[in-house]
């Protein structure tokens, strides 16, 4: 099957297998030298990915319901201006992810951080996410480098660059 | 990599009289809604033997939610987190608890109604939810030009071993929910039904009564890989009994459903599962107890 998508903000044409997995894409097809994906069943949640800006278990997603989305991979979302939230707000609280789940905890960071970002903007389907729903999103991904406290510091030092970020853009 | 696995063909079908012709041509097609079960199985890729695909995505048809004044209808391809949106005001407090208790926002934004009841092999909570709250399915049956349309009872779905009971060329369409509510609902989840199902319980509960005395007493157990058990003649037993419950009747409640298990052919189930399955009857009767004293 041929699937025509943009990777890493680069017009990408693939032919692979119409229900191959997303991560094996990735893995396979573009050499993304960060995707790990150990299980391959939507268990460990390290395949995290941004499918047209929302998170997405890769090893869930596949190839036929790729056609014409924008797939942001770590090494893309590295390169843009949103990265340095979280890098910094890392760096602010003394807590990093493990370097195995770090592009995985990363995105599903920012996915939550885009959540506050749209219910600034009162889309009405976007609350911001609450505690719970942190802690939960971020239990997507098993490994357990990161207590619940070391997340919740990490995304509400995050949340403040990124509504700094929104204050100097207007 | 994979060098002679066969690429599936992929059909997409984008109202309801394509999706039955296409069902109609391909009787052994997968039926594609979230696609969260089917590839979170370890042997989904690579798998010499792929089955077509016909991927519901993008039928309007079943994406719709209706509301009525006696009832909503939701379309089996509505996900987990538009049915979450829509709010408690029409959604069924145990219906909310189960989604919400259920999975991760990430997967609630792929996961779909549909799928979720439809998968094989495993039960997962929001059968025994829609069961409890005796909601019912609209089951297409897609026979050439002939296409047949009937409602049915959630649990009349499933045989007791949890088994799906719809036939190859039969797809779900909608969802029917009463807009009557329990005055005390809960799920109860012990263990994740994807990844082990075989110490894994489910209890869905839903109560109404009226100045202290039971009128609807729903109660389903669920052990995904082998039982989803509505006891009717505990329904029977416990309608008119006056809240809150004594101790005797909550044992004789507790000791009915054990015996239906037991009786179920689960004496080959892990005692974990037994013993949680006990243990939430108690704590879900106690519960009920609790908040049926404190609106005194």
């Amino acid at each position: 099957m041929k699937i025509d998508c943009t990777i890493d903000n680069r017009p990408v044409s693939l032919t692979v297998n119409s229900n191959k997995p997303l991560n094996l894409i990735l893995m396979d097809e573009i050499e993304t030298p960060l995707m790990q994906s150990r299980c391959r069943d939507g268990f460990c949640g390290n395949c995290v990915v941004l499918l047209n800006d929302e998170a997405v278990l890769s090893c869930l997603i596949p190839a036929f319901r790729l056609k014409g989305t924008k797939i942001l991979t770590f090494e893309g979302f590295k390169k843009t201006r949103f990265w340095h939230d979280l890098e910094r707000a890392y760096q602010d609280t003394g807590s990093h992810p493990c370097p195995h789940c770090y592009a995985s905890k990363t995105l599903i960071f920012e996915s939550l951080l885009q959540m506050i970002v749209k219910s600034e903007e009162g889309a009405k389907s976007d609350e911001e996410p609450n505690e719970q729903t942190i802690i939960k999103e971020l239990s997507l991904n098993q490994c357990p480098c990161l207590d619940s406290h070391e997340i919740l510091a990490v995304f509400r030092s995050a949340a403040s660059y990124r509504r700094r970020r929104r204050v100097r853009r207007y | 990599m994979y060098e002679g696995i066969r690429s599936p063909a992929v059909h997409i079908p984008k109202t309801m009289s394509d999706l039955v012709s296409v069902i109609t041509r391909f009787p052994n097609a997968t039926l594609w809604a979230g696609g969260t079960f089917i590839m979170s199985r370890p042997d989904y890729y690579p798998a010499r033997e792929s089955n077509n695909i016909i991927s519901l995505s993008e039928v309007a048809d079943l994406q719709r939610i209706n509301r009525t004044d006696r009832y909503v209808e939701i379309g089996s391809m509505v996900t987990f987190e538009q049915l979450l949106q829509v709010g408690k005001q029409v959604l069924p407090a145990l219906m909310y608890q189960t989604i919400e208790q259920s999975a991760a926002m990430i997967i609630r934004k792929q996961g779909t109604l549909g799928g979720a009841i439809c998968t094989q092999g495993v039960r997962l909570p929001l059968s025994g939810t829609l069961a409890a709250l005796e909601a019912e399915a609209e089951v297409k049956s897609c026979q050439g030009p002939k296409t047949e349309t009937r409602w049915v009872e959630i649990q009349r779905l499933y045989d007791r071993s949890g088994t799906l009971q719809l036939k190859k060329n039969e797809l779900i369409t909608r969802i029917r929910l009463g807009l009557e509510r329990e005055n005390f609902s809960t799920c109860m989840i012990a263990g994740n039904p994807m990844q082990n199902p075989r110490e894994t319980v489910i209890l869905s509960f839903a109560c109404s009564y009226n100045q202290s005395v039971i009128s609807k007493f729903k109660l389903c157990m669920v052990f995904p890989a082998s039982l989803i058990l509505i006891p009717q003649e505990i329904d029977m037993m416990m309608q008119g009994t006056l809240l809150p419950l004594t101790s005797q009747q909550i044992n004789r409640v507790i000791r009915s459903v054990m015996e239906e298990i037991l009786s179920a052919g689960s004496q080959d189930n892990p005692p974990i599962q037994i013993e949680r399955a006990r243990s939430f009857i108690e704590s879900a009767l106690h519960n009920l107890n609790a908040q049926s004293l404190s609106e005194r």
